[in-house]
């Protein structure tokens, strides 16, 4: 049976729900059960909308999200968001029932897109996008290309977000094992 | 956790805040606010109206297509402050680096890997010599307006920036901002461009070889007269009266008067004043002092011979008119140390070539004259052997008593490291450069302040040669000769700047610091080298000897980086004979890449292969073939171009490497001064002076073992070596050894990214030719800038013409950052802009392409653009 928290609640009927919130499957042997918390019943019927499209809708929703903040904020020279927003989604993450096949990427897109959107508007201004990518490659000792430059500029968000999620799975992880 | 947290807290700190030399890419690479914002500066130029808060009316500029600027103002005031807001637009990176080269501030950007530099430029004492300068120039006075100007419209450009946040992309991605300018700063990019071509070290070089090879053998192959044919300018008859004083501190750079600040106190014993060979110690401070040199970045001490200038006047030239050109040899990078521009106001109305950071056109001409320059090679530097005593620590003996040195203290900001603290020692002489093994200063003519601004300000104003020679009476460093012609046909040249002369010593070789050396003088303004309207109506300086062997001053030896005068020699044959040259005569002449060391030696050599015992190689007779159809151009595809010049290193070597190994000069402590590898100027004119017949052969040719060698023997040997090293470097048939394969041209980036420059592009010329390639095989200093000014006989306006190998935007994402290379590299020309009183068609910037600026006093608006 579902937690009783969650009764006459979205998804709470949802097969397989955990009171720790995860999304489906059977319950990992390590979860410990919480006071007052049911256990999980394996095989529950599910009666909400299909998860994956649900799971995909707030997933999507949140890197565009992210995306906007890391932005916007990068034109006022916030260069450090990525790191915040991973920060933000490891520890987000169990809450929501996301994993790592979801955070993972969902950062990368987000400190990617966040910086690379920036770039675009530059491009579509008229600025020259490509040559400055170039020298930016240069100037840091790369091969002066302007992929180069790209992608060494997104792979320094796309590290900053990684880096967070990291920091921010371990923090969660390491208050549950308290 | 902990892992997590430490990698986050690392990799944080290493975004924030770098990590050694590596900048806090974080905020570099934001890509809203980072380096990312200099696209801004790289859009193509467009019409429009800025503001600009220091100006007092409104200015136009107008620029061509290709970016060449005009600047047209009601007062000088303004063409001064546009020219420094222009100069910033477009080169604020290139003007920053250069004045924190000069200021011993580059470890701050770039960290400990330029401390040395630092260290050596806060020695030499361009800073405080700029200091000097600023406080003796009048603010009144044109110069002293144009730098206030000048430094003024710099501020507002970089007002502009600091509101916009588009800085070029080195600023942001190191995160160190450019700091106000002052005229202090211009002055000392003024001494950053004399160190360049005046600051030598020959006396340290020749106490090596004096103390290796030996004072007979030094003076007989580095002597003070070239053993070969020269080409003087100034040929003589030559007046001799006295000497132009110098005060013995002039260029102590002391913030104060060396001789007040003396204290009085009782002499000691008076050293020996005999003059003897250098010390063991004096070797060593010269070969410490040379080898700390050799290691600073390439070009900043003068090695290399510079430029060419030539005029021709009277039936010479078509019209009967005068005719000028330059070329400038100087270190082509990106940006180029030139940006082209013309500047007109009601006092003031010249076009050239600017020098970003100082107000003033260098080169060019005005309605009335044209000049342009190269460098005298003159010796400029005396280094002093300072008498010390350890019982009398910051003391040295000079004129009969112990005397304090001053000291100056220095703070070196370092990037990713503490800072350094420097002290600087002064003597009377000049700053104390190293104290090991001997207390060596120097007494550089560069640090004698100079008004060069105020020169090159009448030099604009002027009408004839009266006019031109007065102004430049001010100038005293670099020593430069400037060509000069005019619109009524009259053509010269003076050699302006300070000849230091001493009654006592040799002043090739360190000299005693006690006082009998001391500079004497200099030499007085008209007795310096210079010529009006010859006879022959042609007049050309290409860095040679300027005068002949019976000039009776000191000048400079063999080993002062005078050319060997293969250039010279090749103008004046070109030049002398001829009759109504155009504009296109000179411009082939300035495109010459005929070797003419190789049309005196070949021949030689082909007889000494046809002679020699022993039949040659296959390969050795088809390389012979090649330089026997040879008609002695250096271009691409010659292969016996390649053939000679690798046989000319192989001969030097031949001839010298026996010497050079069995007496051990220490070549590790400067390759580019003791090497044989770098051709010293002076063996190339001994062995062509021996191998020509000009002079019996030297000692030179028997080994060390007393085995006799005979040229002919010695040309054999060298022959077969160099076609050995390019079969081996090569391969395939000698026919296919075409100099392009082996001579490449490279304009590296200022920035030092590899990336950003342009080449390395196979190339014609050497360093000798005319179109000239020099600083070895991949070659970065030549023509930085050619210019051809004619006046027609009629009395007409001038018509212009010039290109630089570069372009006027230093941002490499700007069309106009490398857009003149390709015309430049075709030996195509382009229309400068044109003065008030020029005609049509002198590229004035109103024609199809032209972008206008109305800068207009006033306050920068909230959201001010350049877009």
């Amino acid at each position: 049976m579902a937690d009783l928290r969650r009764l006459g609640k979205k998804g709470s009927y949802r097969l397989g729900s955990l009171a720790g919130g995860r999304l489906g499957g059977a319950p990992s042997p390590r979860s410990p059960r919480r006071l007052g918390q049911l256990g999980r019943a394996p095989h529950g019927p599910t009666l909400g909308p299909p998860r994956a499209q649900v799971q995909f809708g707030w997933w999507l929703a949140v890197v565009v999200a992210g995306v906007v903040v890391i932005a916007v904020t990068a034109e006022f020279g916030l260069w450090f968001v990525p790191f915040l927003a991973g920060l933000v989604i490891g520890l987000a993450a169990p809450r929501a029932g996301w994993r790592l096949r979801h955070t993972v990427p969902a950062v990368l897109v987000m400190a990617a897109a966040g910086w690379g959107a920036p770039l675009l508007w530059q491009a579509v201004r008229g600025a020259p996008a490509g040559a400055t990518a170039r020298v930016v490659a240069a100037l840091a000792g790369l091969p002066p290309h302007a992929m180069i430059g790209v992608v060494f500029t997104l792979l320094i968000a796309a590290l900053q977000a990684g880096v967070g999620l990291w920091l921010g799975h371990a923090v969660i992880g390491g208050s549950r094992s308290r | 956790m902990v892992a997590a947290a430490a990698v986050s807290a690392v990799l944080l700190w290493v975004l924030a805040a770098g990590f050694g030399p590596i900048p806090p890419l974080g905020a570099a690479l934001d890509a809203g606010s980072g380096a990312w914002t200099s696209a801004a500066g790289g859009r193509p130029a467009t019409s429009q109206t800025l503001r600009v808060p220091g100006l007092q009316h409104p200015v136009s500029v107008s620029y061509t297509a290709q970016g060449i600027a005009s600047i047209r103002a009601v007062t000088d005031h303004d063409v001064f402050l546009a020219l420094g807001y222009v100069h910033a637009s477009f080169r604020l990176g290139e003007m920053d680096e250069e004045r924190r080269l000069g200021e011993g501030r580059l470890a701050q950007l770039a960290g400990p890997s330029d401390l040395p530099v630092d260290e050596f430029e806060l020695r030499l004492g361009l800073l405080r010599t700029a200091q000097r300068e600023w406080a003796e120039t009048p603010r009144s006075s044109p110069a002293g307006q144009a730098l206030l100007a000048y430094a003024q419209g710099v501020n507002d450009d970089i007002a502009r920036v600091r509101a916009d946040g588009d800085w070029p992309a080195a600023f942001s991605l190191a995160r160190v901002y450019p700091a106000p300018w002052t005229p202090v700063e211009s002055l000392v990019i003024q001494g950053v461009l004399t160190e360049e071509l005046d600051f030598t070290t020959t006396p340290l070089v020749y106490a090596m070889l004096e103390k290796s090879l030996g004072l007979a053998r030094t003076m007989a192959w580095f002597p003070v007269i070239p053993a070969n044919t020269q080409s003087p300018y100034d040929p003589g008859p030559y007046q001799h009266p006295a000497l132009t004083p110098l005060a013995p501190d002039a260029a102590s750079t002391a913030p104060g008067p060396v001789g007040a600040g003396l204290s009085a106190e009782a002499a000691g014993p008076a050293p020996g004043t005999a003059r003897s060979a250098p010390s063991a110690a004096v070797a060593t401070a010269a070969g410490t002092l040379l080898a700390q040199i050799s290691r600073l970045p390439s070009g900043l001490v003068h090695r290399e011979p510079d430029s060419n200038a030539w005029a021709a006047n009277g039936p010479a030239v078509a019209g009967n008119g005068a005719m000028l050109a330059g070329d400038p040899h100087l270190p082509q990078t990106l940006p180029s140390i030139w940006y082209e521009a013309a500047l007109s106001a009601p006092g003031f109305d010249t076009s050239g070539v600017t020098v970003p950071g100082v107000p003033g056109v260098l080169i060019g001409h005005n309605a009335h004259i044209a000049w342009s320059l190269t460098d005298t090679q003159n010796q400029a530097a005396l280094f002093y052997a300072e008498q010390t005593s350890a019982s009398r620590p910051d003391q040295y003996y000079w004129r009969g008593a112990w005397r304090r040195t001053q000291k100056v203290h220095y703070t070196i900001d370092v990037r990713g490291g503490a800072p350094v603290p420097l002290t600087v020692y002064l003597t009377v002489h000049g700053p104390i450069m190293t104290q090991a093994g001997q207390t060596m200063a120097v007494d550089w003519m560069g640090n004698v302040p100079s008004a060069d601004l105020g020169a090159l300000l009448g030099v604009a104003e002027a009408s004839n040669f009266g006019q031109f020679k007065a102004a430049l009476a001010s100038w005293h460093a670099p020593t430069q000769n400037f060509v000069y012609a005019d619109a009524r046909g009259h053509i010269g040249v003076i050699s302006a700047g300070y000849y230091p002369q001493v009654a006592h010593g040799d002043p090739w070789l360190p000299l005693p610091g006690t006082g009998a050396d001391d500079i004497d003088g200099v030499i007085p303004y008209s007795a310096e080298p210079q010529v009006y309207d010859p006879p022959g109506h042609v007049v050309a300086t290409a860095n040679q000897r300027p005068v002949g062997p019976s000039y009776p001053y000191y000048v400079g030896t063999s080993a002062d980086f005078f050319d060997n005068s293969f250039r010279a020699n090749e103008i004046y044959s070109y030049l002398r004979g001829r009759s109504g040259m155009t504009s296109a005569s000179f411009a082939a002449l300035q495109g010459s890449v005929t070797d003419n060391l190789a049309g005196v030696i070949v021949p030689k050599l082909l007889a000494a292969l046809r002679q020699a015992p022993g039949p040659l190689t296959a390969p050795e007779r088809a390389a012979m073939s090649l330089l026997a159809r040879w008609n002695d151009a250096m271009t691409t595809g010659s292969a016996a171009a390649s053939v000679w010049w690798t046989f000319w290193g192989d001969y030097i070597s031949a001839a010298f490497q026996p010497w050079w190994t069995a007496a051990h000069v220490p070549v590790g402590k400067d390759p580019a001064a003791l090497s044989l590898s770098s051709w010293p100027t002076s063996l190339t004119e001994d062995l062509t002076a021996w191998t020509s017949g000009k002079v019996p052969p030297s000692a030179a040719f028997t080994l060390p073992s007393g085995a006799h060698r005979s040229a002919p023997q010695v040309m054999r040997s060298a022959f077969g070596t160099a076609v050995a090293h390019l079969a081996l470097q090569l391969g395939g048939a000698p026919g296919s050894w075409t100099w392009g394969r082996l001579h490449t041209r490279y304009f590296p980036s200022l920035t030092g990214a590899s990336g950003l420059g342009y080449g390395p592009r196979a190339s014609r010329g050497d360093a000798w030719t005319v179109d000239a390639a020099e600083g070895g095989l991949e070659s970065s200093i030549g023509p930085s800038w050619r210019m051809i000014i004619r006046f027609p006989g009629s009395g007409g306006s001038p018509t212009a013409e010039g290109v630089y190998p570069g372009g006027q935007n230093e941002n490499p994402a700007s069309p106009w950052y490398a857009n003149l290379i390709t015309d430049w590299w075709d030996g195509r020309y382009l229309p400068m802009p044109g003065t008030a009183g020029a005609g049509p068609g002198t590229g004035t910037g109103t024609g199809a392409g032209a972008i206008h600026w109305t800068l207009r006093p006033g306050a920068l608006p909230l959201a001010a653009s350049r877009g």
